[in-house]
């Protein structure tokens, strides 16, 4: 749920900067206390979800069983946040931040079972569609305020959608502005190129408010996948009256059950209860604990050995998006009274390594290239299984319609199948070619790539190793002409669907410079099927066959090696409760956190 | 004096110049792009070139160098709002004004250098003076050789090891933190007494050898035979004679080693994740953030050069041959 | 006046001391333990000095001169230095007395002026500050007494605008002022023996003469007994009563310094003569260093310590030899050697005499 390149990028540089070895960002799972049995065994099987209704989204939300208000907890962060306008909340720190103090039309919902909803926020249900999926109706609930006790009318959310295509705002996500104006990224913006703020709004025949409660959505193609798209961060409600433009990012207005008392970039950061925030509206949200007190500055080894200690004040503390360090790992795994206060589970990146088709033409290389590599050394290099699980196919597990398929065996043969490499190297007649492989000089790619090339070498490739520092890493494999033949990099779904996975992976029409479409794949008939499936308005359905697509594109054209799934581990102290790892945020959920007795 | 200072202030100026360029075009040296970074996932070439412009990296690097040296000394304009003097802008990275981050930050790195630097000033020369005053005896023995151990430890190994120990263990103290001295001077004093600890182990030993060495070497100086032959007694030639001579080695190896300090600052600050200057330097650096690093370089190159200025005028104060010629 | 008894072979050390005698030193010994060995800088060394009178030690670097005279004043390091013998300062034992004691008897009853007026005066306080200092500390006196005496004793040393220059520092001072301020640091408190180590070994030659007319006038006004210290015959000639020649450690010839001077008696005086430049004499006239070096301290060599470079070493008749036996130390006038009275005069007068004029 992030951007991926360019986080990637960072964090890679941070881990390596703080000689962690580890990647943020966002995580899911199961794991931890009363929850970790069923998550357990939830792994690797169907994740689903539902569009829910009025009913399922009324509040107030079912109490945490055992929590009681009070107390203030201590988030351990690594990074400040950059943003707190919710229109460039993309990154995983900001958007679990942003559970606490925004809200938006819709938003996930845990349920009881383990499965989940996608439930009516600030709306009253999840949405109702019309027009074939082309309109979409949205009606607010009753008693929405901003902290500073102002109601929240359909004139905010007007304001919140058009506000995105001013051009101060940068980072958020562009899905809704491309889907009402039926135009690309760019000129999808020079439909309100000044926002609304010269008084210019968006025609009725985009988006409508006929009264105060009312917002109709109209997009030039049928979408199925509304609601999950209005549940993003970057959706968050931002105040007509009072939108400050640049400076609303450091000064928002909050919605959520808590606000922001007082900010210091890069040193901490004081979250209290927001009074105006009425629980009767709210399916998902409490209001536990009296504050929040984050602290940034704190490395990932840093928080794992205070959260470990769990000494003074560190009882009461965890973090928004702080993991387990890699070489603590196997410490909190094997202490059961430190692995109790873990949470775990997947994040939404998968790692692959792409294939530079504009370079290696013949199919009979790539595959050879994917028979070979081994999945278990990145695991280990990674710290193990609690940080990684090997990759068969392109779909990570957190998405729906997730099928553990393994077409090269990447899971049977964890070391590699060497031997049929060799054999599909030696058919193409280019057996001792040269083969030029960059990685980040980050110690777990390192560690991988000295395996990789061991199995690659004795296939038939003359590999040439490229190790390029972290923090330019992705600049230089996003050129189109990079003069590499294998490259890693990751990719993380918008939400717990493949269509924001494998169009972005393999979209030929997607080639260019910074694009994520690292392996250059243009088919058409991929494309015309990619296309397909984004007109069926099941959802369920849509993503049975885009698990089925990317399967076909990987046997096909092996444009990538799938590597690995990215796991993650939190911790927190003894006297944090209601701790429990969302799988649709990726992390542990901060709204159900209450500080124990 | 006036010259002095007047001439040194000149030196400083030019040398920030060169600096300021220096990391100016660097920056621009490495191939990476800022405003990649700040554009979302579903970056375009068009929201990347507003971005550019946002950034007003969309110019020329010589012409931004010079609207950027502009700024310092007149203020600039930006979307954000107006920068007044001395502006360095606003940071790519979490868009806060650099020079209000700067001094925000900027208590906590000089409390922990500062304060860990008067720490093993004061111990370590203390403990260098018993060594000499005391040469030749086990005392002297013992704390040379604790010295040389000591100096050979490293700050991110032995951080950790007493964080471990007294506050993860033992629970003595509370994690180390910065409260500002102004709001809570016991809180001030506990919160950065480990790190402060910590550095100073390392410098104390460093100062305790070189301050008994120089002690000795002065005890041998012609000028302390006459200060006894005088009559005067042993421990007032020590004290008066020998130690202040001693104390100019001392000062000129501080004056390399504030350098170093604010360095190591950067080690001792994300050891404790106590968010001074170091760490934001390294974050700068991290997140491609030219303001950032531009302003964090600048600052620190002008403090290191104040304080080489004072460390000058202190030799004056020790030594009257200094001052006069 | 500086008794030297008459009688050549009298046993120096056992002679008793002499009542008129200030500082009286006895078969002193100073033994450095160094990592190569001991160094026996002195090696059994006995001189007498009275009021008013001025004893020059002469010899070359490493001669036990400057050693001789710390021992005096007991400012060597006690753990690596081993001091036997007995030095008597107006009767009172200093060897072994305690520091304390040592501490009121320095700068007080007895000074010393270094060398280098330039190393031995502390560049970090004032030239007023480092004379008064003594002074307080030795008579009590306060701040102002001292600085005003300070002031007295810069005038004394004929230091022009002494009001002014006292606030000065060393490095302000040219070379023959640093060495009268020296002088008058070390006189502020009326020693009775006053040690002078090379005290114009350092400055021109005019300001030398002006330090040494200085000194025998203060010597006049005070009456303190001194022991000058130096390497230059000529600078004995003109301010020493009586000369003690050292060598390695030991007296080689002692005696009035006309006697020395005009029928020296030791080849190592006769050496010290003949290499010293006259301004009578040609200048195309070579001089004749003494040839050789000094011996090793740490293992000088049996016999006459001089041997080695001993030209004379031949003539030497009957059993005795260069080679094996130590000379005696004089007692009062006479040398430590194993020539008869009668070489002495003859190689004197025939072969070193002319050379000399």
């Amino acid at each position: 749920m992030s951007a991926v390149s360019t986080r990637t990028a960072r964090s890679a540089l941070a881990a390596l900067a703080a000689g962690v070895l580890f990647l943020t960002g966002c995580s899911s799972g199961g794991g931890g206390d009363e929850q970790s049995e069923t998550e357990a065994k939830k792994q690797g099987k169907d994740i689903s979800y539902s569009f829910a209704d009025a009913a399922a989204s009324k509040g107030p939300a079912p109490e945490v069983e055992g929590a009681r208000e009070g107390g203030t907890i201590k988030m351990l962060q690594r990074d400040t946040f950059s943003h707190l306008d919710p229109a460039q909340i993309y990154v995983s720190d900001e958007i679990s931040l942003s559970t606490l103090i925004h809200r938006r039309l819709t938003n996930y919902k845990r349920n009881k079972d383990g499965s989940y909803s996608v439930v009516g926020d600030l709306a009253t249900d999840s949405g109702k569609k019309s027009d074939g999926g082309k309109t979409w109706t949205y009606k607010l609930k009753d008693g929405i305020r901003f902290e500073d006790g102002s109601e929240i009318t359909s004139k905010d959310i007007r304001h919140t959608i058009e506000r995105t295509f001013a051009p101060f705002i940068t980072e958020g996500p562009t899905f809704l502005q491309e889907w009402m104006t039926g135009k690309g990224g760019t000129e999808a913006r020079k439909s309100l190129p000044d926002g609304p703020y010269k008084g210019d709004h968006l025609p009725d025949s985009m988006l409508e408010t006929p009264d105060d409660k009312t917002i109709v959505f109209h997009f030039k193609q049928p979408q199925a996948e509304v609601p999950y798209a209005l549940a993003m961060s970057g959706y968050g409600v931002v105040s007509a009256k009072k939108d400050t433009k640049e400076k609303y990012d450091k000064k928002p207005l909050c919605s959520g059950p808590y606000k922001i008392a007082s900010f210091k970039s890069g040193k901490s950061m004081k979250l209290v209860r927001n009074t105006e925030w009425d629980p009767k509206t709210d399916a998902q949200r409490h209001q536990y604990p009296d504050a929040f007190d984050v602290q940034f500055g704190v490395s990932f080894e840093d928080s794992t050995k205070r959260l470990i200690s769990d000494s003074g004040e560190n009882r009461t503390a965890t973090s928004f998006t702080n993991s387990v360090d890699a070489s603590s790992m196997q410490k909190v795994r094997s202490n059961p009274e430190v692995e109790k206060r873990s949470v775990s589970g997947y994040q939404s990146y998968v790692g692959y390594m792409a294939i530079n088709t504009d370079r290696i033409t013949d199919k009979r290389v790539r595959q050879a290239i994917a028979y070979a590599l081994p999945a278990d050394s990145l695991v280990g290099a990674f710290g193990g299984t609690g940080a990684a699980e090997m990759a068969g196919n392109y779909i990570s597990p957190t998405l729906v319609g997730h099928k553990p398929t393994d077409p090269f065996g990447k899971i049977k043969n964890p070391q590699g199948d060497v031997k049929k490499a060799k054999k599909l190297l030696k058919a193409s007649g280019k057996s001792g070619m040269k083969l030029t492989f960059a990685y980040q000089n980050a110690p777990e790619w390192q560690q991988f790539s000295v395996a990789a090339t061991q199995n690659l070498k004795k296939a038939g490739f003359d590999v040439q190793k490229k190790d390029i520092i972290a923090d330019t890493y992705y600049d230089q494999i996003g050129k189109i002409k990079n003069g590499f033949d294998i490259y890693h990099h990751s990719w993380g779904a918008d939400w717990p669907s493949a269509s924001t996975v494998v169009p972005n992976l393999f979209d030929g029409r997607q080639v260019q410079d910074g694009a994520a479409n690292y392996a250059h794949l243009k088919n058409e008939k991929f494309q015309q099927e990619m296309d397909r499936i984004r007109k069926i308005t099941d959802p369920d359905k849509a993503a049975a066959e885009w698990m089925k697509l990317a399967d076909r594109i990987l046997k096909a054209e092996v444009p990538a090696v799938p590597l690995q799934y990215y796991k993650t581990i939190q911790l927190h102290g003894s006297k944090i409760g209601g701790a429990y790892f969302d799988e649709s945020l990726h992390d542990l959920m901060p709204t159900s956190l209450y500080v124990k007795k | 004096m006036l010259r002095f200072l007047l001439r040194r202030s000149l030196g400083a100026l030019v040398i920030l110049l060169v600096i300021s360029a220096v990391t100016f075009f660097l920056f621009y040296a490495v191939p990476r792009d800022p405003a990649m970074l700040a554009c979302g996932k579903n970056c375009t070439p068009d929201a990347l070139a507003v971005i550019r412009k946002n950034m007003g990296i969309d110019e020329p690097v010589p012409v931004q160098y010079w609207h950027f040296m502009v700024g310092i000394f007149a203020g600039r304009d930006f979307a954000q709002g107006a920068c007044p003097a001395p502006c360095f802008g606003y940071s790519f990275a979490t868009q806060d004004p650099v020079w209000q981050t700067i001094l925000d930050r900027f208590p906590t790195t000089v409390s922990l250098t500062l304060g860990g630097a008067v720490v093993f000033l004061v111990v370590g020369l203390g403990a260098g003076m018993i060594a000499a005053w005391k040469r030749g005896t086990v005392v002297d023995k013992v704390f040379s050789s604790a010295s040389l151990v000591l100096s050979s430890m490293q700050i991110y190994f032995v951080g950790p090891l007493v964080l471990a120990l007294v506050v993860y263990q033992l629970d003595l103290l509370d994690q180390p933190k910065y409260v500002p001295l102004t709001e809570d001077p016991a809180g001030w004093f506990l919160g950065l007494l480990i790190p402060w600890l910590v550095v100073q182990i390392i410098f104390t030993a460093n100062y305790t050898r070189l301050s008994r060495s120089s002690l000795i070497e002065q005890l041998q100086e012609d000028h302390v035979r006459t200060a006894r032959a005088k009559g005067m007694s042993g421990r007032f030639v020590f004290f008066r004679y020998a130690w202040r001579g001693s104390l100019i080695p001392i000062v000129t190896i501080f004056g390399v080693d504030l350098g170093s300090l604010f360095g190591g600052a950067m080690i001792t600050e994300w050891t404790f994740s106590l968010p001074g200057l170091g760490t934001l330097a390294v974050d700068s650096v991290r997140n491609t953030d030219l303001p950032m690093v531009m302003g964090v370089m600048l600052f620190a190159a002008t403090f290191i050069i104040l304080f080489n200025i004072l460390v000058d005028a202190a030799y004056a104060f020790i030594d009257p041959r200094v001052r006069l010629s | 006046m500086t008794t030297l008894t008459t009688e050549a072979d009298a046993p120096g050390p056992d002679r008793p001391g002499d009542g008129d005698a200030f500082l009286s030193v006895r078969d002193l010994y100073v033994h450095f333990a160094t990592e190569d060995g001991t160094v026996k800088a002195v090696d059994g060394l006995s001189f007498d000095v009275a009021r008013g009178r001025t004893l020059g030690i002469v010899g070359e670097s490493g001669s036990g001169k400057s050693v001789t005279n710390l021992a005096v004043l007991g400012l060597h390091n006690p753990r690596s230095t081993e001091v036997a013998g007995e030095i008597l300062l107006d009767g009172q034992q200093l060897i072994g007395a305690r520091e304390k004691t040592l501490e009121t008897l320095r700068g007080n009853k007895m000074a010393m002026i270094f060398q280098d007026p330039l190393t031995a005066l502390s560049p970090y306080y004032t030239v007023g500050r480092q004379i008064a200092e003594p002074f307080r500390k030795h008579t009590g006196a306060s701040k102002r007494e001292a600085r005003l005496r300070a002031i007295e004793m810069l005038d004394k040393v004929g230091i022009p605008h002494p009001q002014s220059r006292v606030d000065d520092y060393p490095h302000q001072f040219s070379g023959g002022m640093r060495q009268r301020a020296m002088i008058a640091m070390a006189l502020v408190c009326d020693p009775d023996l006053l040690i002078a180590d090379e005290p114009t070994t350092a400055l021109d030659v005019t300001v030398q003469a002006q330090i040494l007319d200085l000194l025998k006038d203060l010597q006049q006004e005070f009456g303190s007994a001194i022991v000058f210290i130096t390497h230059d015959l000529g600078v004995i000639a003109d301010i020493a009563d009586d000369i003690l020649v050292m060598y390695s450690g030991r007296a080689v010839e002692r005696g009035a310094v006309r006697e020395v001077l005009r029928a020296p008696q030791h080849p190592y005086t006769w050496g010290l003569l003949t290499s010293m430049p006259r301004l009578t004499g040609d200048v195309g006239e070579e001089l004749s260093p003494i040839h050789g070096t000094p011996p090793s301290l740490l293992a000088p060599p049996p016999g006459c310590p001089f041997h080695p470079r001993c030209a004379f070493t031949d003539e030497v008749a009957g059993d005795r030899s260069c080679h094996r036996d130590r000379p005696a130390p004089p007692a009062g006038r006479g040398a430590a050697c194993h020539l008869t009275a009668e070489q002495k005069h003859t190689f004197f007068t025939e072969q070193i005499k002319p050379r000399l004029s």
